[in-house]
């Protein structure tokens, strides 16, 4: 059978004639794209494994203060909080990122010794710490970063701690952390009487109501009981606390220009391949090509850059990912899981970047005179 | 008397806002089936002539018909271009990146049929032009002769009605020019095309038909 000649097949064909011009670009928009997936889908592990951690010890209501950066709720809140009817139980808690070695941060719980969210870790050895005393728990990932088992001190903020225990979390966050009393945390962070949250445990929903209305109406009611606070669901808790909206603020922020480099590589590539093919584009003009097909396919050669740019981005973002989660340094706080969802938008978005691009070279070229293009040399 | 294929009507063109006048008023009238030169010394306007004649430009003022549809009007001048005329270029004007069978199947991509009747139809066209042993080279693997060859296919591609040639032996030896011009009147003859050659050559010209000549943008008397 004769060889046939394919719409894309003919605009792969026009990409490849400049090799390595070619790969120069599918290398800026893979590195991209790769930044897009490795960031973006790390900060969306990061508020996943929040949501889990909320799931896992029982959390429905997160307070906190209404400013952005609510980190010094007044401790004395607990007790009027503890009196509302729907209310079964409210822990004070403290999160903060902290350096343990100069290699190696991680996110540090401050809980009280007898808080209900202790009692969904495991605990793989040792035992639980006691208010009051410079001791600490390790997630089982953080322990193994840190070569540290029950029994060992490690130092934090010029405070020398115990590692009473080794614990595994249902999240990936709790493996990669340190977990101390809430008093210790207060001291080490000058934030005596302070605390970042309530973690508040309802009730059981009365019979007949439906748990999302009861959580509903149970934050109106601490919200009015409470003027100035702010009573937030869980799982809303876990998309928009202060480590992880900068968290997405930074992986969008960083993505975005990787992206407009890419897109500006892209449409720097199709320019100049506009201007060099102007003559060929003149005589697809001469042969009968409409303009919108001669635009179709300048568009169809920026979205096969973008797409196989993307593709090898995802292969970039991912082994990013897996370095990432694999180093001592940020292993406690970067997953390695990435959706298919998160693929599938970073191919979409590598795909619009190169129609972006193309898109004004496209253009030019579709609306050259035939006349003049064969003229030109 | 049976409508002319191809009517001009006081055609004009300029450039360079004005300053430069390519064509200053031609009438023509081209019979279908018709083998018309089209002769002239270098900037008589010429193969502006034949561009117009095509679709490819538009007249400063005048009218070009294509049987009694006006172009740029009645009939639209890509469509034009691409069911009723096939272009045979000075400089043959094939895509490099493409294979022999490959260019063949360009103009075709315009009208949509199948991507398996696309390559049969080349395939047919090629070893019609004898070049069935060429089609997996690229043009530059091919001579002058070849490629002209290859552009003759690649005109006949979309089954036009006319055959626009300008210079098409202008970078061939005298040997292949003879074969192209062969090739040329052989398919006006077989299949009744009208054939418009542009040409310096006078033994071309007189192998036409009619012969029309040029200077300073008019038809000589």
């Amino acid at each position: 059978m004769a060889s046939q000649l394919s719409f894309t097949g003919f605009a792969w064909k026009n990409l490849w004639r400049r090799r390595l011009r070619t790969l120069l670009t599918l290398g800026g928009i893979a590195m991209a794209i790769g930044a897009f997936v490795a960031l973006v889908g790390f900060s969306r592990a990061f508020e996943h494994e929040w949501l889990r951690m909320y799931e896992g010890t029982g959390t429905d209501i997160a307070v906190v203060e209404k400013s952005f950066l609510n980190t010094s709720l007044d401790e004395s809140v607990g007790a009027k909080l503890r009196a509302l009817p729907e209310v079964e139980q409210a822990r004070p808690m403290i999160f903060n990122l902290m350096d343990l070695t100069p290699e190696i941060n991680a996110l540090v719980f401050g809980w009280q010794a007898d808080s209900y969210e202790l009692d969904s870790l495991t605990l793989t050895s040792g035992r639980r710490f006691r208010d009051g005393q410079p001791e600490i728990l390790l997630g089982d990932i953080l322990a193994g970063n840190l070569n540290k088992k029950a029994g060992d001190t490690i130092e934090i903020q010029g405070t020398t701690f115990t590692v009473t225990g080794i614990d595994h979390g249902g999240s990936a966050l709790e493996a990669g952390a340190v977990i101390m009393p809430l008093d210790q945390l207060q001291q080490v962070s000058s934030l005596q009487g302070k605390v970042t949250a309530f973690h508040v445990r309802l009730r059981p929903a009365p019979a007949g109501e439906a748990q999302e209305h009861y959580v509903k109406r149970a934050d109106a009611e601490i919200e009015a009981a409470l003027p100035g606070l702010h009573a937030v669901p869980a799982a809303e808790r876990a998309s928009n606390n202060q480590i992880v909206l900068l968290a997405h603020a930074a992986a969008w922020g960083t993505s975005s220009i990787a992206l407009l480099i890419g897109i500006l590589s892209i449409a720097n590539t199709m320019a100049m391949s506009v201007f060099e093919r102007t003559r060929e584009i003149g005589i697809l003009r001469a042969l009968g090509w409409k303009s919108w097909r001669v635009m179709l396919l300048i568009l169809t050669e920026a979205a096969v850059l973008g797409l196989a740019g993307g593709i090898l981005g995802l292969g970039v973002g991912w082994g990013t990912l897996r370095i990432l989660s694999s180093l001592p340094q940020t292993a406690s706080i970067v997953s390695a899981s990435v959706t298919w969802l998160h693929l599938l938008e970073a191919l979409c978005i590598a795909v619009a970047s190169g129609l972006v691009a193309g898109a004004i070279p496209a253009w030019r070229g579709a609306h050259l005179s035939p006349v003049e293009a064969l003229r030109h040399d | 008397m049976t409508e002319p294929i191809l009517r001009a009507r006081e055609l004009r063109k300029s450039y360079d806002e004005g300053r430069i006048e390519a064509l200053r008023g031609v009438d023509l009238a081209i019979e279908a089936g018709e083998f018309l030169a089209i002769s002239g010394p270098s900037g008589s306007g010429k193969s502006t002539l034949l561009q117009l004649l095509g679709g490819l430009d538009t007249p400063t003022s005048g009218e070009v018909f294509f049987h009694s549809a006006r172009l740029g009007a009645a009939i639209d001048l890509d469509v034009f271009r691409s069911k009723k005329v096939g272009f045979i270029f000075q400089a043959f004007h094939l895509m490099p990146t493409l294979r022999v069978l490959e260019n063949v199947q360009v103009p075709m991509m315009a009208l949509s049929p199948t991507p398996n009747h696309r390559a049969e139809r080349a395939l047919a066209l090629l070893q019609e032009m004898g070049l069935e042993h060429r089609l997996r080279q690229y043009p530059n693997e091919l001579s002058a002769g070849e490629r002209q060859r290859v552009a003759i296919a690649r005109a006949l591609a979309n089954e036009p009605e006319i055959l626009l040639a300008d210079e098409p032996t202008g970078n061939l030896d005298s040997a292949n020019s003879a074969r192209i011009m062969e090739i040329l009147t052989g398919i006006q003859k077989q299949r009744g095309m009208t054939l418009i050659v542009v040409t310096h050559e006078n033994e071309i010209a007189h192998a036409a038909a009619r012969q029309i000549r040029l200077r300073d943008g008019r038809i000589e008397a």
